[in-house]
């Protein structure tokens, strides 16, 4: 079962890449492509959060990774559907090549199928040989447009997260040096045997490995300062694309750190070595992301640094740790992937209508593009954590626990930088929202079709800010547990 | 096991990769680089043999093979095919002076042998001594790469690296377990791949591989 979900994107992938007559054709298998992972990935999900982790040999499926299952395959969905018209207008108006069309949907089908890779082995080796392979396929993705500046951001992503993953396996290496003795060759980086032997694992290996790993996966994961190819591949890419990066992508890597901090949580060395670490490389990423939101002159790059402030926000939730800290940082996850996308989706639409990335540039889209101008000013208020969106509710959270284990003055470090960024932040989006357009902007979206996954993701926001289903919050809760309850 | 002169061979083809680490930074030429680093790549798989050899694990042999073939005859003809191709310039235009570098790096060699001297006793028996170098190599191929103008030297210093890493495998569990070891073989492979692609672009679109000119992106 796990492996026909998770080969599904392979063979649509495959399927496109054969298909090179008509663009329709590829959008239709593109489009059908989608709905299937939907409904795989919704399926785990619901049902391991139902009835418990899927175990088939080499697989495996705990509530963790049907949390990202369901983030991938949400999120993967929308953004396809997304493509469909961005890419067609880009096919249309700009002239991309019928063959860069199915070279895009062959790359972006890879590309979910590296991360859904990701998430559903049960061999820490084989999440890095996944994690790698989503560099490899998604550094096409970014140098997409083949100009200097998205080859100079493809490459930098390529380097600089191949020698960050380097060293996460070094520190897989040291992991799997500290459980040989006693699991053996076989199953020494098996997740589930690893578990069961975690008190017997040798500390100070399981420190080293860690720091290695938070270091290597943590280039993936954006968090300062190693996030410097994190603004330029963001920016570069198509704007589908960048909310993949942004929303799943640094969410499984994160999902991989998570994975070894849960693993040092059960065993000798304790939970409070690694979490220590999370809060510390979490705040060093708010700091540096709200310096950078504040100068910003780019709206792409603007929600790059703000994925990296996100991205430090669950950080600093595993780091506070406790129930809340956890539950928080797990729900953030989660809404961080919806509501960056929404905003990649709108800017996306700005991008095409404008064709500056420039935020001086741009004004009056709330004239020009009306119905996209309401979706950029609901994620911009989302994210920056504005009630009633969920993003507030996790952040909340979050706070809650920071106060509750103590960390006062982190607690009040975080609250103050999250007020710094709402104010830069919603006074560029504002800038660019309303004014008076550019002479001679016509008014009208560009895409009617385009709309639709942004109004479902503003709609699924806005929900969960005011109702956490009981599924979910069942599922969030058993995760919890994985982290040894606290 | 602990044949002497199994262990003479291991250490003294580690002897040989922490050398050509040095002599990588050592050179000024693009076909010395990637002749060094096939030596070195020879020297890794020698080693690995040594190992198999010694604990019997045929498939540290698998990787042993494929560290000769991959890493020190395939991937080197395909850099200098590429660099001939793109018509590189042969100099490697290193942005830190040589002697300069070479005392950097003789700095982070001790380094590597500071960090891991509590961790070294914990390494497996023969190839205990191995940990400090492939420490070594994985903070000099770091070095190679921000210290060189070229966006193909930054590919090798990436591959020194992973030699280095590999290392570090070899001596704390002798190796990984066999399907992540190909996984990573097959990773490595088409990361070099990819890499070359990139460049070939890059010097479509700039004239010149030259990374600085890769200086656009900026907030």
């Amino acid at each position: 079962m796990i492996e026909t979900i998770a080969l599904l994107p392979l063979a649509v992938s495959l399927i496109c890449f054969l298909l090179n007559r008509r663009t329709r054709l590829i959008e239709a298998t593109a489009i059908i492509g989608a709905f299937l992972l939907l409904i795989s990935g919704g399926y785990a999900s619901i049902s391991v959060f139902r009835e418990g982790p899927w175990s088939e040999g080499m697989w495996y499926i705990d509530q963790l990774s049907a949390l990202m299952m369901l983030i991938i395959s949400f999120v993967g969905f929308l953004a396809i559907l997304y493509s469909i018209s961005y890419i067609r207008h880009e096919h249309e108006e700009e002239g991309i090549s019928l063959n860069m069309v199915r070279f895009y949907y062959t790359s972006l089908f890879m590309f979910i199928f590296t991360m859904v890779l990701v998430v559903v082995s049960n061999n820490l080796g084989v999440v890095w040989i996944a994690v790698e392979a989503t560099t490899l396929v998604s550094a096409f993705l970014v140098g997409f447009y083949n100009k200097g500046t998205s080859l100079e951001a493809a490459w930098k992503y390529l380097i600089i997260c191949s020698v960050g993953i380097a060293l996460a396996l070094l520190g897989t290496i040291f992991v799997y040096a500290s459980s040989i003795g006693i699991l053996g060759e076989e199953s020494g980086m098996n997740w589930t045997s690893l578990m069961a032997a975690a008190d017997q694992l040798d500390p100070s290996l399981l420190k080293f490995g860690f720091v290695l790993v938070l270091i290597g996966y943590g280039t993936k994961v954006g968090l300062a300062p190693m996030h410097t190819w994190l603004p330029d591949a963001h920016s570069q890419s198509p704007s589908p694309v960048s909310a993949l990066l942004s929303g799943v992508l640094l969410n499984c890597a994160m999902y991989a750190v998570l994975r070894y901090h849960i693993l040092l949580t059960h065993s000798s060395v304790g939970g409070e070595f690694s979490s220590d670490l999370l809060l510390l490389f979490g705040l060093i990423s708010l700091v540096i992301a709200a310096a950078f939101i504040i100068v910003q002159k780019d709206y792409k790059r603007l929600l790059a640094y703000s994925s990296i402030e996100h991205m430090g926000i669950i950080s600093i939730g595993f780091g506070f740790g406790g129930f809340w800290g956890i539950f928080g940082a797990l729900l953030h996850m989660l809404n961080h992937a919806l509501t960056k996308s929404l905003l990649f989706f709108s800017a996306g639409n700005v991008l095409l209508k404008y064709k500056t990335r420039g935020i001086e540039e741009v004004r009056g889209i709330a004239r020009t593009m009306p119905f996209t101008a309401v979706l950029l000013l609901i994620g911009a208020l989302a994210i920056t954590g504005s009630p009633p969106f969920s993003v507030f509710t996790s952040e909340i959270m979050v706070m809650t626990a920071g106060f509750d284990q103590g960390d006062v003055w982190a607690t009040v470090a975080y609250i103050a930088i999250i007020v710094v960024i709402f104010a830069a932040f919603m006074a560029h989006i504002s800038k660019m929202v309303f004014g008076e357009p550019p002479e001679g902007m016509k008014k009208g979206e560009v895409s009617k079709v385009g709309l639709l996954p942004m109004i479902v993701l503003a709609a699924t926001i806005l929900i969960m800010g005011l109702y956490l289903p009981d599924l979910l919050s069942d599922g969030l809760r058993s995760i919890v547990d994985l982290f040894g309850g606290a | 096991m602990q044949d002497s002169l199994s262990l003479d061979l291991v250490d003294t083809f580690a002897a040989i990769i922490l050398l050509t680490d040095f002599m990588l930074v050592a050179s000024g030429r693009m076909r010395s680089l990637t002749r060094l680093f096939a030596i070195q790549s020879l020297a890794l798989g020698g080693l690995a043999a040594v190992v198999a050899f010694e604990t019997k694990a045929e498939n540290i042999y698998i990787i042993a093979v494929l560290s000769v073939a991959l890493k020190a005859i395939v991937i080197p003809r395909f850099i200098d095919y590429t660099t001939e191709k793109i018509q590189v310039k042969k100099e490697v235009e290193p942005l830190i002076k040589i002697p300069g570098s070479l005392l950097i790096c003789a700095a982070l060699a001790l380094l590597a042998y500071y960090v891991t001297e509590p961790i070294m006793d914990l390494g497996t028996a023969i190839t205990g001594n191995c940990l400090a170098i492939s420490f070594a190599t994985v903070l000099i191929g770091l070095f190679l790469m921000v210290s060189r103008r070229k966006a193909i030297t930054e590919a090798i210093g990436l591959l020194v690296v992973e030699n280095g890493v590999f290392l570090a495998a070899i001596a704390m569990t002798y190796s990984m377990p066999m399907i992540v070891e190909l996984g990573v073989f097959f990773d490595v492979f088409v990361g070099v791949v990819i890499m070359v692609v990139f460049a070939f672009r890059i010097n479509r679109t700039f004239d010149s591989i030259d990374a600085t000119s890769l200086r656009g992106l900026k907030d």
